[in-house]
């Protein structure tokens, strides 16, 4: 049970290390830097970097919930949780699922659009950008409160 | 909102806001359900 449980916590952090990690990179990173860019090289963001990011990153996202489930229920604590009996790993677990939605259903089929993944009308794409990037700094300002209430399950607060 | 997102530095000051506020709400919500069971108790010692 105890190497279990290790193991499923370490693919957690693995898989939330990639996930956050790049969801920061978009944030910290990549978006302030792209007025910098010159056009003519922009396309290598466009095209292949940032392709390459939102598929380790939408995945990432799933690993992580999915990983972060199995050791909450595996812990035992999984109903309580989500329930906010156990209130501040619950709302963190409830932030983290309201990322992923994000992730999966928002930022990924809006990217795909304003990346031009996908065909649409392109007079979409800027809507489309704006839209995913609203929403990955939505994730961005929710990963704070969440990354806080993943370490009060070892190290409570209060 | 909206403007808040578009800044970074604001968008952090708000996830730190949020941090904050989820820490004594939580703690809120762990003691309402802690003493919520004791109320009958403690009306019926009011009461004596």
């Amino acid at each position: 049970m105890e190497a279990e449980l290790y193991l499923i916590r370490l693919l957690h952090v693995i898989s939330g290390i990639m996930w956050i990690g790049i969801l920061w990179y978009f944030n910290f990173v990549q978006i302030p830097s792209m007025p910098k860019i010159p056009d003519e090289q922009k396309p290598a963001i466009g095209k292949v970097i940032a392709p390459e990011a939102l598929f380790w990153f939408r995945w990432g996202a799933f690993f992580t919930v999915f990983t972060g489930l199995a050791l909450a229920w595996r812990s035992g604590y999984l109903m309580d949780a989500m329930m906010l009996n156990e209130a501040l790993i619950g709302i963190g677990m409830w932030l983290g699922l309201i990322m992923a939605f994000n992730v999966w259903f928002v930022i990924w089929p809006a990217q795909k659009i304003a990346l031009g993944i996908v065909e649409a009308d392109a007079a979409l794409k800027p809507t489309m950008a704006r839209r995913a990037m609203l929403f990955s700094r939505t994730n961005t300002m929710l990963s704070i409160p969440m990354l806080a209430s993943m370490i009060s399950v070892q190290n409570p607060v209060m | 909102m909206g403007k808040i997102l578009e800044s970074l530095p604001l968008t952090i000051a708000a996830g730190v806001i949020l941090t904050v506020v989820m820490i004594f709400g939580a703690d809120a919500i762990q003691n309402s359900q802690m003493t919520a069971p004791e109320a009958p108790a403690s009306e019926a010692m009011n009461s004596m």
